[in-house]
């Protein structure tokens, strides 16, 4: 006989971007609801005015930073993942390449940007890309250099090279990003980033 | 009747994707469609393809494939590094033409790329094989950038895939081959008549022939 659940916790989350300010008033991590079981399902038997206003009479509300954080987290353990990796291995990197890749993770942690998705060439280097629709970016990353690319399915649209001394200053690189993302102009905060290997590791 | 020689610009060029090589996870990346290492001494950018003339059906194709991922496994166990997990499965093949290769000298978006061809160049007895040689101009400094672009301009010309299970990893429960992406120039289609395709298998079987009895060095 199966063993129905007899209470169903339903988690709505309301994320702000950092333009955004929260409620003043207090909320409840989640909210309760007893429903009665049919035959044919879980829900068949609630009214939706109730569905609703259970979902969003009480929601947590979390900074999108929050989740950029959690999302950054696993980037950087899979980065140390790959300098731990065997020689051979084709996902193993370098450390120079790693400590790069760190930095630029925290400038692009610290502006709120979507995690990346991650690959390399080998051990010289790392990649980062973005899909923005059909569009794709790549940040590739090596010890001395970083350049960015822009490509539709069919053609590079374009590129840009950024070299050892802009690296020191990661805000140009952040800026083909940005712009690329289309997320609105915020305030950088250069500088604030002491030690990224703790930000991202 | 020609065995060896250039590579026209129309003739097809296949990139056979091996799991996990190709793969981020269970997924398919399209961003390792080709391993390019680099030669310091002739500035130049190095990597392996097929050529259509010496696999001239999708069949000829695959049994390149699984050769590859069956060899690797091979090497693998014969250096004691072998692991389940890592095993190497062929997953099926791109293809793209000639052209698109050489066209990566005239690219505007890749100036620092001097010359790009692609070479007959038997490797490991596999009569198929071609190497892929891209040379960069002097003072190119910014190698793994370069990569990057040239990965993603020839993605950009490459039809497919050719999805295929090796008899060995019929087995599989979940054969990655099911997450190849179709690329940008769309699903691969022959379209070689049936006599042109006679003429590709019998001048294949000829060359192929020569080259078994030593009458014929490519």
């Amino acid at each position: 006989m199966l063993n129905y659940p007899v209470s169903i916790y339903r988690q709505a989350m309301v994320i702000l971007d950092s333009s955004s300010k929260p409620s003043e008033a207090s909320v409840a991590p989640y909210e309760t609801v007893h429903v009665q079981l049919s035959a044919t399902g879980f829900m068949g038997e609630m009214p939706t005015e109730t569905l609703i206003l259970a979902t969003f009479s009480s929601v947590p509300v979390i900074w999108e930073s929050e989740l950029r954080q959690q999302e950054y987290q696993e980037l950087g353990a899979a980065l140390g993942e790959m300098t731990k990796l065997e020689e051979g291995d084709e996902w193993k990197i370098d450390p120079p390449v790693y400590n790069a890749a760190c930095y630029v993770a925290a400038g692009l942690m610290v502006h709120s940007f979507p995690a990346p998705r991650i690959f390399n060439h080998g051990t010289k280097s790392v990649v980062f890309n973005w899909s923005y629709g059909a569009d794709n970016m790549y940040l590739t990353i090596s010890a001395d250099h970083i350049s960015a690319l822009i490509s539709s399915p069919e053609r590079i649209k374009r590129r840009v090279e950024y070299s050892l001394n802009e690296l020191t200053d990661p805000s140009t690189a952040l800026q083909s990003v940005r712009t690329f993302l289309k997320k609105p102009v915020q305030r950088l905060a250069s500088g604030a980033v002491t030690d990224p290997t703790e930000f991202v590791g | 009747m020609r065995c060896g020689g250039y590579i026209p610009d129309g003739d097809s060029l296949f990139r056979q994707s091996v799991f996990p090589l190709a793969f981020k996870g269970p997924r398919y990346a399209h961003q390792k469609l080709l391993k390019l290492d680099y030669d310091e001494g002739s500035r130049s950018l190095l990597g392996s393809l097929t050529w259509g003339r010496y696999v001239p059906t999708t069949e000829f194709i695959h049994r390149y494939g699984c050769r590859l991922a069956f060899h690797m496994n091979e090497k693998s166990r014969a250096a004691g590094k072998f692991k389940e997990k890592d095993r190497r499965v062929y997953c099926g093949a791109y293809e793209l033409k000639g052209k698109a290769i050489r066209a990566l000298a005239t690219s505007d978006e890749l100036d620092e790329v001097l010359s790009a061809d692609v070479v007959h160049h038997v490797e490991e007895g596999e009569i198929a094989h071609t190497d892929l040689r891209i040379v960069l101009k002097p003072g190119s400094a910014n190698i793994e950038g370069t990569k990057t672009a040239i990965v993603v301009a020839l993605w950009g010309g490459c039809s497919g895939p050719l999805r295929h299970k090796c008899d060995c990893d019929r087995g599989m429960a979940e054969h990655p081959s099911s997450s190849l992406t179709t690329a940008p120039a769309g699903d691969y289609s022959d379209t070689r008549s049936y006599w042109l395709r006679l003429w590709c298998i019998v001048r294949f079987q000829i060359c192929n022939w020569l080259w078994q009895k030593n009458f014929w060095h490519p």
